[in-house]
C-alpha cells in the first residue's frame, strides 16, 4: 500500500477520486496507482484538484500534497 | 383433413409458447444516483451495529456443504456476545459485509433477507433438501420441455424459478431488510470476460441497469451455475442512462498499467461493459471460477473500496475477515495407475485445481494486506516514541486517523485436529442433496472450527467476547460422530 498526507491551513475532509476518503494533516493509505485529490467545501483552496501518482512511498515518508488558503 | 389443421394449430401454438418464453431480464436504469440502489454507503448500521468494529464474512462455494458450514458460523456468530464498544451484544449483529460463492451464496442471501428467521427456516427450506433432484424433476417435467427449446430460456433459469418460488419468496434487491447490513456481494463470473462480477448496484451502474429490482434468486443462480451442468445465467447490457459518468477512480486507475496493473485490470474489466455495441449482452457462471472463496471482493473493498474509505476517514477500530472455506480434497487414486486418467477426471483437475491454488493465494494476499497495515502503524508509533525519547517536545509524525487492528480468520476442514474427522470432512461431495447426518456435521464443525481458531479467539479477547455458555453443547458434533471410518 501507499501513503499521502494532504495539507492545508485548516482541518478539512479530503476528497480522493471524488469521494471523502481522509482529512489533512492525517495518514491516508491507498493502493498504488493515479489519484486525483481535492479538499471538501467550502471551496477556498487552490489549485482545484491535483493528480498525483503514488508509487514507493511509506508510512514514514508519505506523497504530500499541499493546497493553499485563497 | 382436419387431423392435420390440428397438427399446424399445436405446431403455431407451440411455435408461438417457444418464441414467448424468456429469461427474466435486468431492468434498465432510468435515472442515474450515484448514492441510491444496493451499494454499502447507502445501508445503516442497524442496532448493535458499532461503526468501529467491522467484521466481514466470506462463504465460499462447495454447493449444501458450503451452506451448511457458513450456517454454522453464522449459529456460532449468534451464540457470542461481545462487550466492548458499544455494550453487551451478539456477535452477529456486527456482521457488516458477506461475500458469497455459489453454495454459499445461499446462506449470504437468505441470512442477509430474513435475518433470525434463518435459524429456524434455512434447514428444511435448504440444507436438507435434495435440491438437485427437485431441479432434476423441473427439466423432465414436460410442461417445461418446450420453454427450453426457445433460445431465451435454459437450464439455469428453471433453477432460478425454483429458487425464488421455494426459497426467496420472489424477493428483490430492494427487498433487503429495511436498508440495513450486512451488505450482501454475491459473485458470479463473466464467461467472456473471465473475471468476477458482483451484484452490488456499483456494478450495475456499468450496465446502465437497476439492481433493485432483481430477484436475489436470480443472482444466487448465476453465483452457483456450476459449468455444464447449469447453463449460463445471461444479463442485458443497456445504455447509460442521463448524467451517467465513469467514476474518476476508474478513469484515473486506466493509467496504471505499469504503476498498478491490479488496479487497471480492475478498471478495464469495469470499463468491457460501456462498450454497449459489441457487449449488449452478458453471460454469468459459478462465482468459483473466479474466486471461489468470495474473498477477492472484500480484498477489492479493502485496497479501493467501501472499506477504504472507512479505515481512512477513522471509523475502523477492529477489522475482522471471516473467511468460510469448505474446500475439500476427495479420496484420490490417480497415482496408483500407470495410465494416466481419462478426459473427464483431467476436465476436472484442470477447473479445479488452479482454482484452490488461487484460494490459498487469495488468502495470503489477504494477510499480507493486513500484515503491512500493521506493520505501518508499528513503524510510526516505534518512530514516534523514539523521537519523544530523543527530541523532548520535538515535531509530531504524521499519524493514521485510528489504529486499526485486523484479524484474517480461516475456517477450513484442514484445521480439525482428529485426522479421521479431517477425512470425513475433506471427503465430502460438492452436491446440492446431502444427508440430514453430513448438514449436522457440517453445521457442528463450523461452530467448532470458528470457536477452535486462535486468531478468532484473540479477536473475541479484543472485544471481551464469548461464547453463549449453552453454545458449547452445540458446538458438538451428532450422536454417531462424523468420522471418516464410519
Amino acid at each position: 500500500m501507499e501513503y499521502v498526507v494532504v495539507r492545508f491551513p485548516g482541518s478539512r475532509p479530503v476528497k480522493i477520486d471524488g469521494e471523502f476518503n481522509g482529512r489533512t494533516g492525517e495518514l491516508i493509505e491507498l493502493e498504488a496507482g493515479t489519484y486525483t485529490i481535492s479538499l471538501g467545501a467550502p471551496p477556498n483552496f487552490t489549485p482545484e484538484s491535483q493528480q498525483v501518482v503514488l508509487k514507493g512511498t511509506s508510512a514514514l515518508n508519505p506523497k504530500e500534497v499541499v493546497f493553499d488558503e485563497v | 383433413m382436419r387431423c392435420r389443421w390440428v397438427i399446424r394449430w399445436l405446431v403455431l401454438s407451440l411455435g408461438i409458447l417457444q418464441g414467448c418464453t424468456h429469461y427474466l431480464a435486468n431492468a434498465p436504469l432510468e435515472r442515474y444516483d450515484r448514492q441510491g440502489g444496493y451499494r454499502f454507503e447507502a445501508l445503516q448500521p442497524g442496532p448493535g451495529n458499532t461503526d468501529t468494529v467491522f467484521l466481514c464474512l466470506t462463504f465460499s462455494g462447495g454447493g449444501t456443504r458450503a451452506a451448511a458450514l457458513a450456517y454454522g458460523v453464522l449459529q456460532e456468530l449468534r451464540d457470542t456476545t461481545v462487550t466492548a464498544d458499544g455494550g453487551s451484544r451478539r456477535f452477529l449483529q456486527e456482521v457488516d459485509c458477506i461475500s458469497s460463492v455459489s453454495g454459499g451464496s445461499f446462506a449470504a442471501a437468505y441470512y442477509a433477507l430474513f435475518r433470525d428467521r434463518i435459524f429456524q427456516e434455512f434447514e428444511p427450506r435448504f440444507l436438507r433438501r435434495d435440491i438437485q433432484g427437485e431441479l432434476l424433476g423441473q427439466v423432465l417435467n414436460p410442461a417445461n420441455w418446450f420453454r427450453l427449446m426457445s433460445p431465451y430460456f435454459n437450464r439455469i433459469d428453471l433453477a432460478a424459478e425454483l429458487y425464488d418460488g421455494t426459497v426467496f419468496e420472489g424477493k428483490r434487491y430492494r427487498n433487503l431488510t429495511g436498508g440495513l447490513r450486512p451488505f450482501i456481494l454475491v459473485n458470479a463470473t463473466n464467461v467472456a470476460l473471465g473475471s468476477r462480477f458482483e451484484f452490488t448496484q456499483e456494478q450495475f451502474d456499468f450496465l446502465g441497469s437497476d439492481l433493485g429490482e432483481y430477484p436475489l434468486a436470480r443472482a444466487v443462480a448465476a453465483s452457483s451455475a456450476f459449468p455444464i451442468l447449469l447453463s449460463p445465467l445471461s444479463l442485458k447490457n443497456y445504455p447509460s442512462p442521463p448524467g451517467y459518468e465513469v467514476p474518476a477512480s476508474v478513469r484515473n486507475a486506466m493509467k496504471d498499467a505499469a504503476t498498478n496493473p491490479r488496479r487497471y485490470l480492475w478498471a478495464k474489466d469495469l470499463l468491457a461493459y460501456q462498450d454497449k455495441a459489441h457487449r449488449p449482452f452478458l453471460h454469468l457462471l459459478d462465482g468459483g471460477l473466479a474466486d471461489n472463496i468470495g474473498l477477492r471482493a472484500v480484498a477489492d473493498a479493502y485496497t479501493r473500496g467501501f472499506i477504504r474509505r472507512r479505515i481512512n476517514n477513522g471509523a475502523i477500530g477492529t477489522l475482522a475477515i471471516i473467511v468460510v472455506n469448505a474446500h475439500t480434497e476427495p479420496p484420490e487414486n490417480v497415482d496408483r495407475k500407470e495410465n494416466p486418467p481419462h478426459l473427464a477426471t483431467v476436465a476436472m483437475k484442470t477447473a479445479t485445481v488452479s482454482m484452490e491454488n488461487f484460494s490459498f493465494e487469495t488468502i495470503e494476499f489477504m494477510r499480507g494486506l493486513a500484515g503491512d497495515r500493521t506493520q505501518a502503524q508499528q513503524d510510526v508509533a516505534a518512530c514516534q516514541r523514539l523521537l519523544d525519547a530523543r527530541c523532548p517536545g520535538g515535531p509530531r509524525l504524521t499519524a493514521f486517523p485510528r489504529e486499526v487492528r485486523l484479524h484474517v480468520i480461516e475456517v477450513n476442514f484442514e484445521n480439525l485436529q482428529d485426522p479421521k474427522e479431517r477425512e470425513f470432512f475433506l471427503g465430502l461431495p460438492t452436491s446440492f442433496a446431502l444427508s440430514d447426518h453430513q448438514v449436522d456435521c457440517l453445521i457442528a464443525a463450523g461452530r467448532r472450527l470458528l470457536r477452535a481458531s486462535s486468531e478468532y479467539q484473540a479477536l473475541l479477547a479484543e472485544l471481551g467476547g464469548r461464547p453463549r455458555e449453552d453454545a458449547e453443547r452445540a458446538a458438538g458434533f451428532p450422536s454417531g460422530g462424523c468420522r471418516a471410518s464410519q
